[in-house]
């Protein structure tokens, strides 16, 4: 098996987490794996990205353009920077939220549309598995934390799925994350149960 | 045991496998994650400290060392620049403990800063330099770098490039060895330990010279590079230095779908990056009738192989930089391993294998870095653009330096106020520069706390000595924040614990003889912009210290500065608050401007912004 995830987001998501629990899990069932976290100078807010490459002993930590497997972003503007990367027949999930920068708040500088990304991921030839922010559930009255509800769908939909175990993601989830034990696994459960999306 | 760590841990765990008695770092991305980890260890037996510098961090270790016994370095390719005054001396006089000095470089620049390659820095110091091409490598030549260092008895580069610094990989670690408890030597040598004297000194040069020639015998005969060589002699051979080697096999196995062959290539992984591998080179070059270098950076490795080349009256080609194939600019990956294939076999891999849709990147909105929510930097950039406005001059007719650090970040909107970013301290010489060159609007100098500390001090001495009108504001989150919230020499203990002693700018500045002080809280921009445009108008160096803790490590312990409450009804959504501050807590709404209670930290600066009164403190 070899399998390659590039992820984009913003500071602040937990977009990194995700590939740090599929990292562990990785190490935990003993598949090789290399993860390369790129915050740059992001704080709060900035772009941030990762790698993670599945199933390669001595693999290097970028992936190239065109050859990742899955691409995970989670701010919609942000998520047109994986789409170089993304293997035509990819997945290329979106959480479409948005995080406008001050620029575009003001009125001063455009922001994609949906439509716009959309397309392009069309032109690169991969296919979308789009989650609404709307749709994340609650829980005891309270949104459950995006990421694992995104990680949640990507094991429910993508061929990830059937590379590793969701009881070994689910596993990495309740070691890693001591508190809020029923939440998290509540996000993560709802994920995976999603109604397929995809367009 | 088993370990999924980063290429930085890897070094400290390497380095506390080898029994490190001391390891000494100043911060900087990609290196900063080996010393941290070692701090969190809270280790018994190993000092491990934040140095005000890496010169002095150099110093350090290097005194641990002279001792005998085994030290560590850490610091960023910039740093390195810092000691390496230090460095070329030391490596001169040679080590009895094992001393190692990481470097991390970072081509792709993705930290933002010059895309330095350090392995030149080994040549200039006839130092050996070990590179490993993965994080698991990086372990084990961590291990090795202290052996090479006590058996020639001299430092030992260790560098790394952000990939693998980075990088989480699985690691087999073993238990930390004991540290060594042996009384220090205390080896009176001035012929080793001075430079006083062309016979000291030359002496000196000869044993180095002859160290490095040692060095390349003991990692020739331990196999540190892996060569191998094909069954057929005549066929290509490629030679990849550090982190190129990692994407071997894997460009191999994308060009066999264009009928290339892995079993007719030669390859020579290359972890001792110098002294230069004269005799695998020899061997390749003997067997092999083309040659690739892949290499990131500089064509080091490649100027090596064409001198051999020449040495050996060989006929055949040696692509790489020099002949214009490949950048020197940005990292390598599995594309130039195929590119490179392609360029001399010419198997009609057609160009666009790698390239992805790239029409995409310009849709994407630009997101420049800016400061935090509540952030006090915010106050200072607004109080220095009011101060201005208040002394009728513009933005773009008063230069106000920058330095290194979240400070720098006033260069960006909504203040694009910062004009310079050059290296640690150079903030307070850059301004007495263009005062010397006759700049007749008042000159202001930004600086962080950490950053003065570190080389700003020895600027602003000069700015006193030579009695230069110049503002100079010290922006004292008391933290190193911009790596990932170190201490410095200011940081407040953390409930009163001592275990170090906390140095107060407020009291360095009077200190000097610096007649004009102020020290004000940057979240009354009022106060702050009244005595920064009082400062611009006096003659002499004056110095406005802005104090007031990074708002991230305040909020971790729980600190919040206020609470500041949108009053909807007033609001018409002019956004003149957002324009201003440029906060990110700040989000459109309906009808109202929304402020994320998670993010903000009540600073209060965005309250003065508004004219319509729909922002007002609340009672905490």
């Amino acid at each position: 098996m070899k399998y390659d995830i590039f992820f984009a987001g913003v500071g602040g998501q937990g977009i990194l987490t995700i590939g740090e629990v599929l990292a562990e899990v990785a190490h935990y069932k003993d598949i090789p794996a290399n993860f390369y976290p790129s915050k740059g100078m992001a704080q709060r807010g900035g772009f941030v990205k990762a790698q993670l490459r599945l199933g390669r002993e001595n693999v290097g930590p970028n992936i190239p353009q065109r050859s990742a497997d899955m691409v995970i972003a989670m701010e919609q503007s942000e998520s047109l920077k994986a789409i170089p990367f993304i293997k035509p027949g990819g997945d290329f999930v979106l959480y479409s939220d948005i995080w406008a920068p001050t620029a575009v708040a003001l009125g001063k500088a455009p922001y994609p549309t949906f439509a716009q990304i959309t397309e392009q991921v069309k032109l690169a030839g991969a296919r979308l598995v789009h989650i609404d922010p709307g749709q994340l559930p609650e829980y005891a009255g309270e949104l459950v934390h995006a990421n694992l509800y995104v990680l949640g769908v990507i094991m429910g939909q993508t061929a990830l799925g059937t590379l590793i175990r969701s009881e070994d993601v689910e596993h990495i989830i309740q070691t890693r994350f001591k508190r809020n034990i029923e939440a998290n696994s509540f996000a993560y459960r709802a994920g995976l149960g999603m109604p397929l999306v995809v367009s | 045991m088993k370990k999924l760590i980063t290429g930085n841990e890897a070094i400290a765990y390497g380095a506390l496998r080898a029994g490190v008695k001391a390891v000494t770092g100043y911060p900087g991305t990609p290196s900063t994650g080996c010393l941290s980890s070692l701090l969190a260890m809270n280790l018994v037996d190993t000092h491990v400290e934040w140095s005000v510098n890496e010169k002095v961090a150099l110093e350090v270790a290097t005194g641990v060392a002279w001792s005998g016994h085994r030290a560590l370095c850490t610091m960023k390719m910039s740093g390195l620049n810092v000691a390496y005054d230090t460095l070329i001396s030391v490596a001169y006089s040679g080590c009895d403990g094992g001393l190692v000095v990481y470097v991390a470089d970072d081509p792709g620049a993705s930290a933002g800063m010059c895309e330095q390659d350090s392995r030149s820095f080994a040549v200039m110091a006839d130092m050996p330099m070990l590179e490993p091409a993965t994080v698991a490598e990086t372990y084990a030549l961590t291990k090795f770098a202290f052996n090479l260092s006590e058996r020639i008895k001299g430092p030992v580069f260790l560098r790394l490039v952000t990939g693998i610094a980075d990088s989480y990989a699985e690691v087999e670690v073993e238990e930390p060895a004991p540290v060594s408890q042996a009384a220090p030597l205390l080896i009176k040598d001035i012929q080793r330990y001075t430079k006083a004297g062309a016979v000291i000194a030359t002496n000196q040069h000869r044993d180095l010279i002859q160290r490095l020639v040692q060095a390349g015998q003991i990692t020739d005969e331990a196999k540190i590079n892996k060569l191998t060589l094909s069954n057929k002699p005549g066929g290509l051979g490629i030679l990849a230095s550090g982190i190129a080697a990692a994407y071997l096999e894997e460009g191999f196995e994308a060009a066999a779908s264009f009928g290339f062959n892995r079993e007719d290539v030669s390859t020579l992984a290359i972890k001792v990056v110098h002294p230069f591998p004269a005799a695998e080179a020899r061997k390749m070059l003997a067997h092999c009738q083309t040659i690739l270098i892949l290499e990131e950076l500089e064509p080091l490795i490649e100027r090596g192989m064409v001198v051999e080349a020449q040495r050996m009256g060989y006929r055949g080609k040696i692509t790489g930089k020099l002949d214009g194939v490949f950048s020197r600019i940005g990292e390598y990956g599995v594309p130039q391993v195929v590119q490179g294939i392609e360029s001399v076999l010419h198997l009609g891999i057609p160009e666009n294998v790698f390239t992805g849709n790239t029409q995409a990147l310009k849709l994407a909105a630009a997101r420049p870095i800016t400061v935090c929510a509540g952030c006090p930097h915010r106050g200072t950039y607004i109080a220095i653009e009011k101060a201005i406005k208040k002394l009728r001059l513009k933005k773009n007719e008063v230069m106000v330096t920058g330095d290194i650090g979240c400070t720098i970040l006033g260069m960006n909107p909504p203040f694009d106020l910062i004009w310079t970013e050059i290296s640690m301290g150079a903030s307070l010489g850059l301004a007495q520069g263009y005062v010397h060159a006759g700049v007749k609007t008042p000159v202001i100098a930004t600086i962080g706390d950490s950053t003065f500390f570190h080389a700003g001090i020895a600027g602003l001495v000069n700015a006193i000595q030579h009695q230069i009108d110049l503002t100079l504001v010290i922006m004292d989150n008391r933290w190193t924040a911009m790596t990932g919230m170190q201490v410095n020499p200011g940081t407040p203990c953390e409930n009163g614990a001592r275990t170090y002693q906390e140095i107060d700018i407020a009291r360095i500045i009077p200190a000097l003889g610096i007649e004009h002080f102020w020290t004000v809280d940057p979240f009354e921009v009022e106060e702050t912009t009244e005595v920064i445009r009082l400062a611009m108008t006096l003659p002499g160096v004056k110095v406005v210290l802005a104090r007031q803790e990074c708002a991230i490590q305040a909020q971790r312990q729980g600190k919040q500065a206020g609470k500041v409450r949108v009053v909807e009804e007033n609001c018409n959504l002019c956004k003149l608050c957002l324009m201003v501050t440029g906060c990110s807590a700040f989000s459109l709404g309906a009808n109202a401007i929304e402020i994320d209670p998670e993010l903000c930290y009540g600073c209060g600066i965005c309250i003065e912004t508004c004219h319509h009164d729909a922002l007002v403190a609340e009672v905490v």
